[in-house]
């Protein structure tokens, strides 16, 4: 398809863990099998509490990790082996945007030098009205050109970090937590921008966060994950109004609302989510799950259609009804 | 409202650094009562953490603590440090952030939580340990007998802010200073700690003190809020006086710039243009001037003039310190 | 723990294959000196017939290789060099012999051995209480005048050369105020006193040596442990300052205070060299200097494999005990 800028195919990793010397290294599965497609134009939000594999997941389909096992696509060509410079067309197309802006910019570096050095990688020397351009984009101005890092606040720093992702023309922008770092009134600042970015220029998202009113202010459509798989997806609007699985729907229901009195039919989950090491057998969410029976354990449910729609998927032998109406 | 536990009057901190002395909190009162929750919100730099290391006299030497911070009408502020050392963990108690942290890496949870016992309790250790695991068992560890002898990085991020709580509470305090205590922690996790903390309200009575950035979380578990910014108060009141009558522009900007889980994304957020300023940048108007959107409507004075804390309509105490005397309207 | 005996069998053996690859490496550097250990033994006059004789004898009429086979092969069986009556034993394990001291190369270590380890061991009691104290002081009191003193030790300390602060400590407690004995050894066996007596000198002056990177270690250890967060913990509980620093700082301070020592002991067992020569004790150290210069090719690659076996020893002790200070090595 030609609108598909990435597509994930079956795609694993598992990263070696070794604690103390004298014992064996174990296999921690980050990702455990998940196929994902991205098309031109939209915004998928991929959520999913620590250790859900997301970050890891995005990593890998920027090609910033090789995967253990699976294929990388990226606009229909299967990117998964390519290495070195042959990866600089695809980086092109491709950019990330990191959580703390602090630590992926140079400190020595100039607003500058940091905005021409994809440039420099792909072989192009930046003409300044370019990087001013740039800076406007992002709500910057040119005398910010000459200045470093230290001299911003962490809201204008992730600011930068989105102008240097902006600089080579990318399709897709891979940003991971981008605002969790930052605060509230910031925040919105940033989750407004890229707004505004994708409008203008037409550009394609994947949101990585764990909260979950942010990913809604952005996303069409939303990936849940847990312990390395995903467990649902669908357009943004069916997954919050009216979650198939019981995960999504205890996540949702957990997220603390800013209105008082507000009363929330909660599903307090027990437990913690289990390790990556040695993850339960059949449906990994089967052990905190208020509807698991014996079939959970078996045998690891697959993405099938909710009931009523093609887009929503949902990986359960109990899914939820959809709902017509939002419960309050 | 009944009698209040603690009372902080007209708290002061101020730093003295190589760069000379930098104003972290100017001036800012709040009380709490029994079993009540006062949320403290604001944002990085608003202050709202040293206030509560300064109730607790835990802020290093070069901070200078002026005005009152009564416990149950005994003045705390200023007592020799042998004085406070009974009176911390003890009548007032913490939880941090990030339990990982807070917690000692190098003894068990058991030791860790029977030792705060221990520094308030002239009793055996035997004693205190059973006191620990009673305690560990109560906020919810399993087989709290045996996992007293594990080690802080043995346990889940949510167990071990569990751990932080037990600890805090073995000595039945009358008040619980709680310093943003789930931002760490992923939302499912977060669901279990407040229904925790909320539980151990209504058993004990204890006077919370919630310290957070998290409006949602505010908005469910305060009786009140005191919006903090750039050292001062911007607004206080109950928690509805806050979320359906906010009087102040900054806390305004900060609901609108909440985006929300529960209802259909707003096509753009309200945000506060700027970023919240540093400590220490004193202005002799109002800190919030230089961001707010109102100031045109009140002119010179906001540049000038510090505004004080004023009555508002609302249900209890609600006031704001803002010139606008009325309450903003909603500019998107 | 099966775990734990796998990891010290792999870690044995590793030991084992650094040792073959050093001992080798000593034997080819030694034959590569163009200089010949038979000529030395010979004597003078030396006729051509008798630096043969001696040859053969010392076995040196041999391919290097067959050599170091010889060696090896001694370790496990013993050697005989020579025949007849003019013939010489040297009992398994045979580390080599000594021509010109005329006596197996494991004897002379076990015979020097007690005296490096008594000045080594004495030493380093002395100067992890004294480092470790001092590092302690120097960052409760930083920027104070203690601070810079204990920084002046340090730094005076570690710019001394041992030799120099040898002679004057001989010259001021020995010769001038005639305190302390100037030389010699006395075994502990025969007098503990006197064995004391004799070691207190050298003792200090190798302890004040050592000690200056114990105190800096431990003072910059110590201001980065009391700025963690369960150090704030620890005062919120109530402890007071004395147990905040000595139980809850100390601990993650002594980590790697505890790793240097281990590697510093293992260096100085396989003889102290300086303080041996300054203060005329027949240690190891005193041992090995004195074979180089006759080229006793033997002493040097037994005393040499024998400092290489403690280093790693200590290596691996260091590693075990790392484990049992902190948990979350041991506990994985």
């Amino acid at each position: 398809m030609s609108d598909e800028l990435l597509a994930l195919k079956d795609v694993k990793k598992y990263f070696g863990l070794r604690g103390v010397p004298w014992q064996k290294a174990q296999a921690v599965r980050a990702v455990d099998g998940v196929n994902l497609v991205v098309r031109k134009g939209e915004t998928l939000g991929l959520v999913g509490e620590s250790g859900s594999g997301k970050s890891t997941l995005a990593r890998v389909a920027t090609r910033l990790l090789d995967p253990t096992q699976g294929r990388v696509e990226i606009g229909g060509k299967d990117v998964t082996k390519v290495k070195g410079r042959r990866l600089r067309p695809i980086r092109r197309r491709i950019q990330m945007v990191f959580q703390d802006p602090q630590a992926s910019l140079n400190p020595r570096q100039s607003v500058a030098t940091i905005l021409s050095t994809p440039f420099r990688a792909q072989g192009l020397r930046p003409t300044r009205a370019q990087l001013v351009e740039l800076l406007e984009q992002v709500g910057l101005a040119e005398e910010h050109l000459v200045r470093y890092p230290h001299e911003f606040s962490g809201g204008q720093r992730q600011r930068i970090g989105i102008a240097r992702a902006l600089s080579v023309k990318p399709d897709l922008l891979v940003c991971d937590e981008p605002v969790s770092a930052l605060d509230v009134s910031v925040q919105a600042q940033v989750l407004n921008l890229l707004a505004d970015l994708r409008d203008e220029l037409g550009l394609s998202y994947v949101l990585v966060a764990h909260d979950l009113a942010v990913v809604r202010q952005v996303a069409d459509r939303i990936a849940v994950m847990y312990l390395g798989t995903i467990v649902e997806e669908g357009p943004a609007a069916q997954v919050y109004e009216s979650p198939a699985h019981p995960y999504t729907k205890a996540l949702l229901s957990a997220v603390p609302v800013p209105e008082p009195g507000v009363s929330r039919d909660r599903i307090v989950l027990t437990g913690d989510v289990p390790t990556p090491v040695n993850p339960p057998s059949g449906c990994p969410f089967r052990t905190r799950c208020y509807k698991a029976e014996d079939v959970c354990a078996t045998k690891r449910p697959v993405l099938e259609p909710v009931e009523g729609s093609t887009e929503h998927r949902a990986a359960c032998y109990f899914p939820e009804l959809p709902t017509s109406e939002r419960t309050q | 409202m009944a009698e209040p536990v603690l009372e902080v009057h007209d708290l002061h901190v101020t730093f003295s650094t190589e760069n000379g002395p930098v104003p972290a909190v100017d001036g800012i009162d709040f009380a709490v009562a029994p079993g009540q929750t006062l949320a403290i919100v604001g944002e990085s730099g608003s202050g709202k953490s040293v206030s509560s290391s300064a109730v607790m006299g835990l802020l290093p030497s070069n901070a200078d603590v002026t005005g009152e911070v009564l416990l149950d009408g005994r003045q705390l502020a200023g007592l020799p440090n042998d004085e406070l050392r009974k009176i911390r963990g003890n009548d007032i108690a913490m939880v941090f952030q990030d339990a990982l942290s807070a917690l000692n890496p190098y003894y068990s949870v058991g030791w860790q939580v029977a030792e705060a016992y221990r520094l308030h309790h002239d009793v055996p250790k035997k004693v205190a340990r059973r006191r620990a695991v009673e305690m560990l068992d109560k906020v919810g560890i399993p087989d709290a007998a045996r996992r007293a002898d594990s080690y802080p990085h043995e346990f889940s991020g949510g167990m071990r802010q569990r751990v932080v709580i037990a600890m805090a509470l073995v000595n039945d305090p009358r008040v619980l200073i709680a310093d943003e205590p789930t931002t760490a922690l992923d939302v499912t996790v977060q669901a279990q700690i407040m229904r925790l903390l909320d539980d151990v309200q209504d058993e004990f009575g204890t006077a919370l003190i919630l310290i957070s950035h998290d409006l949602g979380v505010v908005a469910e578990v305060a009786d009140d809020v005191l919006v903090m910014y750039a050292g001062r108060a911007a607004e206080r009141g109950t928690v509805r006086d806050l979320f359906f009558r906010a009087a102040h522009p900054y806390s305004l900007g900060l609901l609108g710039a909440m985006p929300r889980v529960d209802v259909p994304p707003k096509p753009r957020l309200t945000t506060i243009p700027g970023t919240p300023p540093g400590p220490g940048s004193i202005t002799t108007g109002c800190p919030f001037q230089p961001r707010c959107a109102y100031t045109h409507l009140v002119g010179e004075r906001c540049i000038t003039e510090r505004p004080e804390l004023t009555p508002r309509p609302g249900e209890g105490d609600h006031e704001a310190a803002c010139h606008l005397g009325r309450r903003p309207e909603v500019i998107l | 723990m099966p775990d734990l005996v796998w990891f010290l069998i792999r870690r044995l053996f590793g030991a084992l294959l650094v040792m073959l690859a050093l001992s080798l490496a000593v034997y080819l550097i030694f034959y590569a000196i163009p200089a010949d250990p038979a000529h030395l033994a010979c004597g003078k006059p030396c006729t051509p017939d008798r630096l043969e004789q001696a040859r053969h004898f010392m076995q040196l009429d041999q391919s290097t290789l067959q050599q170091y086979l010889n060696f090896l092969k001694g370790i496990v069986a013993g050697r005989t060099f020579g025949d007849g009556t003019a013939a010489v034993h040297c009992n398994a394990p045979c580390f080599g012999y000594s021509f010109p001291l005329a006596r197996p190369v494991t004897t002379l270590i076990t015979d020097r051995l007690p005296i490096t380890a008594s000045i080594a061991l004495g030493a380093a009691v002395l100067w992890l209480l004294f480092g470790v104290s001092l590092g302690v002081i120097a960052a409760l009191n930083r920027g104070r005048i203690l601070d810079r003193l204990a920084v002046g030790v340090a730094l005076a300390g570690v710019s001394t050369p041992s030799f120099l602060l040898g002679l004057l400590a001989i010259l001021v407690f020995g010769f001038w105020l005639n305190m302390v004995p100037v030389n010699g050894y006395v075994p502990l066996t025969e007098s503990p006193v006197d064995w004391a007596w004799h070691l207190v000198t050298p003792w200090i002056v190798l302890a004040i040596l050592q000690a200056a990177s114990y105190i800096r270690l431990t003072r910059s250890q110590m201001l980065e442990e009391l700025n963690l967060d369960y150090i704030t913990t620890a005062r919120a509980k109530g402890a007071g300052e004395a147990r905040v620093v000595l139980t809850h700082g100390l601990r993650g301070v002594l980590v790697p205070v505890i790793t240097l020592f281990g590697l510093d002991l293992g260096g100085l067992l396989g003889g102290a060299i300086l303080t041996e020569k300054v203060f005329s004790m027949q240690g190891l150290g005193d041992l090995l200097i004195s074979a180089v210069g006759q080229l006793d090719v033997a002493v040097v690659v037994g005393v040499t494999l024998f400092s290489a076996f403690l280093i790693i020893l200590a290596n691996l002790v260091v590693d075990i005990v790392h484990g049992v200070l902190d948990p979350r090595v041991s506990h994985g």
